[in-house]
């Protein structure tokens, strides 16, 4: 069967301001992140005949086709899981649209007011209708609510397994900050952070600090994804889809109390075909982005994906190892989730692109090969990307 | 009943039986007729081995700590006048990695260890219905 490695290219980038209040409606903040990613492309909305997007982002494609002018779409879906199928899932739903003839030119986005909570509740905060049904029904009762408080139960497990400690998980916050404040567009620039000030900050849910939680934010981001002979007369050197996919497993609690004991988890399920699929190892990869939602679920994708065994993230994440310029394998060189905005993962994308462009300013020497990762946790996608 | 209190869980298809239960102060969950396992939060079919048939079977309640957190920071308004408050993931005595979410209620945080014994007690929620909830041994 033919696999849709290096078949399709992410052809354009765009994004708006990252902030606390957008002052404007998540459809206009969609809109110019996805023209700004149209024009980087060097393509205009007539070129453009696919949209896709995160279940819960609150645009539809139609409204948003609508107001650029794209003339008509031939394709349409969208990937739910929040931050674990979006970022690279709905990338994937594009490259398999493109590769297939279903499409030709596809954007992915995400757009939301989510720090100001106009539009988009802000997910750090419980819901407060009286009762709680499905799987709620069972966590809500306790008051276990936000993704912060379920991740808390998880890491102590990991801490109780395998040593790891909070100042590990600290080094992936200071890591991000350290990017961020090298990137005058995130929101933590000019705020540097060092491991005293995360030890520091308030305790939200037992271990986990204020500083192991990413930022919320308003903005939009989006990509364009086209054919790979088809990106070849684009604006820009071409950056690569060279393997990917979405992973879940019967482990998968439908809220994120995340197994610990399974060896098996849903980065496990990807790991196994994406580096067969882009015929390269964990070893080739030269700049990492890891969806940053929470530091300990940062370290234990590290370990998941296979770039160190259970138990080994928190030496792995030490000792400046994802630190530009001088950490061997950099990581979300432009402050991630956790400082750069919380696009849900779709920043992440963005800088990956730049690298491979060779014009990120944390930019990796001869980077080859990045891996991009969404939310792990809950059933999530991942992929490789590659340049020329 | 109080404004501040966090959702009662609302009884649905498959999970009636459940609450009723936790209602007359009994535990008791899904028990699979073909492979014997319990399974936690009720499914239609048994998460083992698919198989359709179970009978609602007691557990003894006790348990042991998997995991915990103590909640400091507020994200529902009931839980300004809670924090802090303990959330457990306790691994009943029946069978291994069987795994429910609840409180550790009247403990002194600092004493909570991996591993340490919990014994079942109810707590009832304002609206009425009473809540399987934990203490330590």
């Amino acid at each position: 069967m033919e696999s849709i490695s290096n078949r399709t290219c992410i052809a354009g980038i765009g994004h708006t301001e990252y902030s606390r209040d957008s002052g404007r409606s998540e459809l206009k903040l969609a809109c110019e992140a996805i023209g700004a990613a149209i024009a980087d492309a060097g393509l205009t909305p007539a070129d453009i005949d696919g949209i896709t997007k995160y279940t819960m982002d609150n645009n539809d494609p139609i409204d948003i086709a609508r107001n650029l002018g794209i003339p008509a779409l031939r394709y349409f879906a969208e990937v739910n899981y929040g931050g674990g199928g979006g970022p690279v899932g709905t990338i994937m739903l594009a490259a398999m649209a493109v590769a297939t003839g279903q499409a030709k030119a596809v954007v992915a986005f995400r757009a939301m007011n989510e720090r100001s909570g106009r539009g988009t509740p802000r997910f750090g905060q419980a819901a407060t209708a009286p009762g709680a049904a499905g799987v709620a029904s069972y966590l809500a009762p306790y008051g276990l609510f936000s993704p912060a408080q379920m991740v808390a139960l998880a890491a102590r497990r990991h801490m109780f397994l395998y040593g790891t400690q909070s100042h590990h998980f600290g080094e992936i916050a200071v890591t991000c900050r350290h990017h961020a404040n090298m990137n005058p567009d995130a929101m933590m620039y000019g705020r540097p952070m060092d491991i005293a000030d995360h030890q520091a900050s308030r305790m939200i849910a037992e271990p986990l600090h204020l500083l192991d939680c990413c930022l919320e934010t308003d903005g939009g981001a989006a990509v364009v994804i086209t054919r790979a002979d088809v990106a070849k007369d684009l604006r820009h050197p071409r950056v690569f889809i060279a393997g990917g996919g979405l992973g879940a497993g019967h482990w998968n609690h439908r809220s994120i109390v995340k197994d610990m004991d399974s060896k098996e988890s849903e980065s496990t399920v990807i790991a196994k075909h994406v580096f067969r699929d882009a015929g390269i190892s964990q070893a080739d990869i030269d700049v990492l982005f890891i969806y940053d939602h929470f530091t300990p679920l940062v370290l234990m994708a590290i370990e998941d994906f296979g770039f160190c065994k259970r138990g080994e993230g928190k030496d792995f994440v030490s000792n400046g190892r994802l630190r530009w310029p001088d950490g061997a394998l950099p990581m979300n060189t432009s402050g991630g989730n956790l400082s750069e905005g919380y696009m849900h993962g779709m920043q992440n994308v963005i800088e990956a692109v730049r690298q491979l462009r060779g014009v990120a300013r944390c930019q990796v020497k001869n980077a080859r090969h990045a891996f991009v990762s969404a939310g792990n946790a809950v059933p999530t996608s991942a992929m490789i990307l590659r340049n020329e | 009943m109080s404004e501040l209190a966090f959702p009662y869980p609302i009884a649905e298809y498959g999970s009636e039986p459940y609450w009723a239960a936790c209602n007359e102060e009994r535990l008791v969950m899904q028990c699979c007729k073909a492979c014997g396992n319990f399974r936690w939060q009720p499914a239609p079919l048994c998460v083992f081995c698919a198989h359709e048939l179970y009978d609602w079977a007691p557990l003894s309640g006790r348990g042991r700590v998997y995991t915990w957190t103590v909640i400091t920071h507020p994200v529902h308004p009931a839980a300004v006048a809670l924090v802090p408050y303990v959330v457990v993931e306790v691994e009943l005595a029946e069978q291994a990695n069987l795994r429910m979410i609840s409180n550790l209620i009247d403990c002194d945080a600092a004493a909570i260890e991996f591993g340490a014994a919990v014994t079942l007690a109810f707590t009832p929620h304002p609206n009425g219905q009473k809540l399987p909830v934990f203490r330590l041994a």
